[in-house]
């Protein structure tokens, strides 16, 4: 099923950061924001919730951690003890090192493989951009048109007026 | 934007209280020295290094500030500004021990046995005349630096010019890269050679660590507390003590990452001469000693300032830097007493006095070097910026 999305394009960060709060007044539904760079502020303008990433990688760190522990207890105590300078087998100490690492290896990875599930994202997936000079100097606020109340030209001159360069509409099965 | 002229009252501020206890301080470190000179000359010692080790690390923290450029923390620059002013205060413990009690080292006035190969060159750097025309040139080093960017950071008050932060740039380049071996050598000199047949190449690193993560403990302090008392109020806000608490987080982990490094090579190849450090601060009463050294400097910061609500919020914040402070006493002790009392910790009524008397002294001298410049770097061109922190 095909859905409507509002797509308006803006040269500058500051109009892009005033037609999102004026959306966001509006009660209008803001699919997205594309810019080429990280835009001090959006994330307020948008009211986005802290990422939950942050909690994903504990995870993963925490795993990496009891599992080379284990592994190394394992290998140094159970399955072959060498006798490495007089220390007991089962040495901490000695476990941190490569533990610390087990750390931000799980994480790191982890993170990366929960980014690309969260975002649905495999290799050779086609880009979805709703215009290709995002990646460049432009910004683009994405719009759905989620209720019967919604008036395209009205939203077009709003935005046109907030200093949209372009306002067109989209219509597709997945937000642009 | 107005930058609001706030001017820091000195005039209401020293109470007749910390007065009384700088002196109560100075009368238990005279009455100490006569009574109970074991403890109290070193005591003096960890006093004195520590007020050292706040006004470099807050002079650290301002070249740092100065190389990278950034901006953020140029409205609240006069607080560890203020911190410098700490430095004679220490240099002066530090001298009094010196003269009045050089047999706090071991390796004074006799000539001492080191190990084989290396011995000519320990005779000579362990010697007591060039022990002490070192330490005057590290303290005329960082005082003369710390003068020079104080100087010029005041002077752009009255001018407003650009060209004062880049004389500091430059000043600080050069701060960073004297400090970065002085501070090494310094800290073998008078904290690492006190047990004089043992080393370790981690040492000047790991003192550098402490000192950095106090002198952040205090600054926050101090900013926090100008914020609520008033002059501050409006200028610092939630942004800055986030950056701050990360910095804090950020050097207490650089602090673990010290200590561990130090003690898992000693623990590792288990050379007797390297271990008997550790086996020291390990037996009796100095393994609550070490453990609390570690609870306080590392595991409060790191699990407490994990999140980002609390590094935003002033009373947490206050109450993590007071913990990293008792944990700088602890690591400093653990550092110096173990050598002079090894059966454990000797704690009593002059020491107490003598700390009492240092945050007392430390709190008037701040106050003062605070009233004595604007509290605000208003011709700094990065203070909008700052202003604007978010």
């Amino acid at each position: 099923m095909n859905n409507r999305y509002v797509v308006s394009l803006f040269e500058d960060e500051h109009d892009l950061l005033a037609a999102v709060r004026t959306a966001r007044e509006r009660k209008l539904k803001i699919v997205d924001v594309h810019s080429p760079y990280a835009v001090h502020g959006l994330d307020a303008a948008l009211g986005v919730r802290p990422s939950w990433m942050s909690w994903a990688c504990a995870v993963f760190a925490v795993l990496g951690v009891s599992s080379m522990l284990f592994f190394q207890y394992w290998v140094g105590a159970v399955d072959w003890p060498v006798n490495v300078g007089g220390k007991p087998w089962n040495s901490l100490p000695a476990y941190i090192p490569i533990t610390f690492e087990a750390l931000v290896f799980g994480g790191g990875i982890g993170m990366v493989l929960t980014f690309f599930v969260a975002c649905r994202l495999y290799p050779g997936r086609p880009a979805h951009v709703p215009d290709p000079r995002v990646t460049d100097d432009r910004f683009a606020m994405v719009l759905e048109e989620a209720d019967a109340g919604f008036d395209l030209d009205d939203v077009r001159r709003l935005f046109s007026g907030l200093g949209a360069v372009e306002v067109r509409e989209h219509v597709s099965e997945e937000a642009p | 934007m107005m930058i609001p002229a706030l001017e820091f009252d000195s005039h209401s501020a020293p109470s007749f209280a910390t007065r009384l206890c700088a002196i109560a301080g100075a009368i238990c470190l005279v009455a100490g020295a006569v009574l109970s000179p074991a403890s109290v000359w070193p005591y003096l010692l960890l006093l004195s290094y520590a007020l050292v080790g706040l006004g470099v690390g807050a002079l650290s923290f301002i070249a740092l500030q100065y190389i990278v450029g950034s901006g953020w923390a140029a409205a609240f620059r006069r607080v560890p500004e203020a911190m410098i002013a700490v430095l004679p205060l220490g240099f002066v413990g530090l001298w009094v021990v010196f003269l009045a009690h050089p047999s706090l080292y071991p390796w004074q006035g006799a000539a001492h046995d080191a190990a084989p190969g290396l011995a000519w060159f320990k005779q000579a750097w362990l010697s007591w005349p060039f022990f002490l025309v070192r330490a005057a040139v590290y303290m005329a080093l960082w005082a003369a630096f710390g003068y020079a960017m104080l100087r010029h950071s005041r002077k752009q008050d009255e001018t407003g010019d650009v060209s004062h932060t880049k004389s500091n740039i430059h000043l600080s380049a050069g701060f960073l890269a004297v400090f970065g071996i002085t501070s090494f050598l310094a800290s073998v000199d008078w904290i690492m050679s006190l047990e004089p047949h043992w080393y370790s190449t981690m040492f000047g690193w790991y003192n550098f660590a402490g000192q950095f993560e106090s002198a952040l403990a205090v600054i926050i302090l101090l900013v926090v507390w100008l914020e609520r008392r008033g002059p501050l109020r409006g200028v610092i806000n939630e942004a800055h003590l986030h950056d701050l608490g990360k910095l804090l987080f950020a050097f207490s982990t650089f602090w673990m990452y010290l200590w561990f490094s130090q003690y898992l090579l000693i623990w590792y190849s288990n050379i007797p001469e390297e271990t008997v450090y550790f086996t020291a601060r390990l037996r009796g009463w100095w393994m609550p000693f070490s453990m609390a050294s570690l609870l306080l400097n590392w595991v409060v910061p790191f699990v407490v300032l994990m999140t980002i609500p609390v590094k935003r919020n002033a009373s947490a914040l206050t109450k993590v830097a007071v913990a990293v402070l008792v944990g700088r006493w602890f690591d400093l002790y653990l550092m110096i007493f173990p050598s002079q009392s090894p059966d454990g910790p000797v704690f009593g009524i002059w020491e107490a006095g003598m700390t009492i008397g240092a945050i007392a002294a430390v709190i008037l001298v701040v106050r003062s070097a605070l009233g004595a410049a604007n509290i605000i770097p208003k011709g700094d061109p990065y203070i909008r910026e700052s202003l604007h922190h978010h």
